[in-house]
């Protein structure tokens, strides 16, 4: 008998405490451990949410796990994607969609803001240009005050 | 198309074409997303891509129907995936250039030489070898003429479709213009075939821009196919597959069954037996797929599909003929006629056999001892 | 042609047109062949002989009181995987519709979940058999080249069903192949070796007990 004695004895809660199922459970010990990564090496990393087996039921319950945070965006470029930042700074759910609004990709960024939401020094440029040609433009139509503005071109 | 647009990078031309960088950006990623790469590869290949300069892709139609094509430019509405006409500079395609006749083929020729050993050459259609080639000619040139020398400068080949695949409808019995795959002509050079009747869009984009990207050929399966979309059969990844599993089948299409989601074996689905992605990225962006839709899997993406017994018939069904099914008529004609011959050469043999004992028992009586 | 389309094809094909013409020659050829004429006075009519001679099919079913110690165990254990392969046989749908395919009948058949169970079951039972075929001195004196290839191509036929309808051990396409081609393997053989006994054992209790009974012995 004492060698049952010796058996270590593990006790597991009989419910999960916060109603999650293992599947979630898992995927958000997957995001504490990025969320380290890019704590301590600054290194950012995203889940794709299409490769991984979720039940209707486990999306909404990871949705309700990672709640929603202060900031929400849209992104209008061929069809709308939505950048939601969850409550879990850090943490972002986006989904991209077509123009014909089927959902083409899913993903959690764990970053401190995700990439696609800026731009490049390229476009800056560019935009640059566009705003002056703008001024350019406007410049022809409106009344001279000084004359500082036909000055830089 | 030459349309001064060749020496455009990928970049240039997606804003000529109003397609921000975020758009592409979210191209690549649901790109990177369907082919089981991690989602930063998405944002890493429009970086790639947009400075790079945009492959030649020559594209040849021979002994086809023009599915393939129509399955990756058609669609309701102007899809993402034909973001990929974009990174591509198609050089060739009698389809859908504007151009015709001894202009389109001198453009032709002049890219395929401009790109010598660096174009991907995309073929659809199967080759007919016939006739000294005569089945299927364009400009006075056989198709099998044209594929040589085509295949000559190419980087790789990619076969879309069955037909240029493993042969197709075309080379289904009897085989009348003698019809091959393009692998069967070509040696010596890289092909990757992406099978279906048609293929997938998605399959097609997505293998193209892995190309494109990293200039390698993908992992490619004992038929040259990409493993990362035909890896799997339709069985393994079926939603239907648990009810194959409890036995519950459809009796007959759309009955009460069959709108439950039960398996659809005993409609001849080919599911167990077909290779393709369509159980996971479905068809039209994601509506749905055949099995979905009621009807069983054709088999469409494997060689010789049409020769493997009717679409109707179970896979454990006896599969006689390369050109029709097995009839209960047919097999019971058979095996009565085997019934006769044996009982014919059951009554001979018994007749040796009845001669032997005849013999025997007279030879016993004779060798008896007489009196007690 | 590959596999698949070889085994169920110009193979089976082929393996139901042996399979019919050997069946019926060895019947026919030893039902054509002469009995001996008992010179006896028969202690029982030839109807009552007949009759007792048909209840001897039944009867000789199962082993007298005396033997059941002896060969009860080796009896039961063959009544079991000959249940088994019936019910696998028969009630599972894809044999349904292969038999359907070719003569055209059709039956309902029992969930895939209780088939699977009885074939693993009738794989066990198959192995125990062999196990005492090979154990028991009698057995293995008496047991030649029929027994044991009978006993493999049936085997055969049923580890690569399990295979096939599990998905292990290969593509569906090869499994499925080589399930029907061991099929056919069987069909051939079948009447050349013991598993004629499916057709023998009948009309063999049926005249070995008409015969007794005409003797007035007990069958």
């Amino acid at each position: 008998m004492s060698r049952f004695a010796g058996i270590p004895i593990r006790v597991e809660p009989p419910e999960p405490i916060d109603g999650l199922g293992g599947g979630v459970r898992a995927i958000l010990h997957e995001i504490v451990t990025l969320l380290d990564r890019l704590a301590s090496a600054n290194e950012p990393a995203a889940i794709d949410l299409r490769s991984l087996p979720m039940s209707p039921a486990d999306r909404i319950e990871l949705r309700h796990a990672l709640g929603s945070g202060e900031v929400r965006a849209t992104l209008n470029a061929e069809g709308a994607s939505t950048i939601q930042e969850t409550h879990i700074p850090g943490v972002w759910w986006i989904e991209h969609r077509d123009l014909q609004d089927q959902l083409i990709a899913e993903l959690i960024d764990i970053t401190l803001v995700p990439d696609i939401l800026a731009r490049d020094r390229e476009e800056i440029a560019e935009g640059m240009r566009t705003l002056r040609e703008q001024l350019a433009s406007t410049a022809a139509l409106a009344p001279d005050p000084g004359g500082n503005r036909a000055g830089r071109q | 198309m030459p349309d001064g647009s060749e020496d455009l990078t990928v970049g240039e031309m997606l804003r000529r074409h109003g397609i921000s960088r975020r758009g592409f950006i979210k191209f690549c990623t649901a790109a990177a997303s369907a082919m089981a790469l991690p989602p930063a590869m998405g944002a890493a290949m429009a970086a790639q891509l947009r400075d790079a300069r945009r492959p030649s892709v020559v594209y040849l139609s021979f002994q086809e129907c023009t599915g393939c094509l129509e399955s990756l430019t058609r669609s309701f509405a102007p899809t993402i995936e034909n973001l990929i006409f974009n990174i591509i500079s198609l050089d060739y395609d009698d389809t859908l250039m504007a151009a015709a006749g001894d202009a389109a083929e001198a453009a032709r020729d002049q890219a395929m030489q401009a790109n010598f050993g660096k174009y991907v050459l995309i073929v659809d259609g199967s080759v007919p070898t016939g006739a000294g080639g005569g089945y299927c000619t364009s400009g006075g040139k056989s198709a099998v003429d044209t594929l040589r020398e085509a295949a000559k400068g190419a980087a790789a080949i990619v076969c879309v479709g069955t037909c240029a695949a493993f042969g197709g409808i075309p080379l289904a019995d009897p085989n009348p213009t003698e019809a091959w795959s393009v692998a069967a002509i070509v040696a010596g050079k890289p092909i990757i075939n992406i099978s279906g009747c048609p293929p997938i869009p998605e399959v097609i984009t997505g293998t193209l821009l892995q190309f494109v990207t990293t200039g390698k050929i993908p992992d490619l399966d004992e038929h040259l196919r990409p493993k990362v979309f035909f890896g799997n059969t339709i069985h393994d990844r079926c939603y239907r597959r648990p009810f194959y599993d409890q036995g519950k089948f459809a009796k007959s299409f759309d009955d009460e069954g069959a709108r439950n989601g039960w398996c659809l074996y005993e409609l001849g689905c080919k599911g167990p037996t077909t290779s393709n992605a369509c159980a996971t990225l479905k068809w039209n962006g994601g509506t749905s797929f055949p099995i979905e839709s009621g009807h069983g899997c054709l088999g469409c993406s494997e060689p010789g599909f049409w020769d493997k017994g009717s679409f109707y018939s179970a896979l454990s069904a006896a599969v006689w003929g390369k050109a029709g099914e097995t009839s209960p008529k047919q097999s019971l004609q058979i095996a009565g006629a085997a019934v006769v011959a044996g009982a014919a050469i059951g009554a001979a043999s018994a007749g040796v056999a009845r001669a032997r004992q005849s013999r025997q028992e007279h030879q016993h009586n004779s060798d008896e001892p007489k009196g007690g | 042609m590959d596999l698949l389309s070889l085994a169920r094809g110009p193979l089976l094909k082929v393996a139901i047109v042996v399979f019919c013409v050997g069946v019926t020659w060895r019947i026919v050829g030893f039902a054509l062949l002469r009995i001996r004429r008992d010179y006896n006075e028969p202690r029982a009519s030839l109807l009552k002989s007949a009759g007792k001679g048909l209840l001897a099919v039944g009867t000789r079913s199962w082993p007298h009181p005396e033997f059941i110690a002896r060969t009860g165990a080796g009896e039961a254990l063959g009544y079991s995987y000959h249940i088994g392969l019936f019910a696998l046989v028969l009630l599972f749908t894809p044999h349904i519709l292969f038999l359907h395919s070719l003569f055209g009948v059709s039956w309902s058949g029992l969930p895939s979940g209780i088939i699977t169970v009885i074939s693993v079951l009738t794989l066990t039972l198959f192995l125990a058999v062999l196990f005492r075929r090979v154990t028991n001195p009698v057995m293995r004196l008496l047991s030649n080249f029929d027994d044991y290839f009978s006993w493999f191509i049936t085997m055969l036929v049923i580890v690569s069903g399990l295979a096939a309808t599990a998905h292990v051990g290969g593509r569906y396409e090869t499994l499925l192949g080589l399930h029907i081609l061991s099929f056919d393997v069987l069909l051939i053989w079948f009447p050349f070796g013991k598993l004629m006994h499916a057709f023998y054992i009948f009309p063999s209790r049926a005249i070995n007990g008409s015969l007794l009974a005409r003797k007035g012995a007990v069958s």
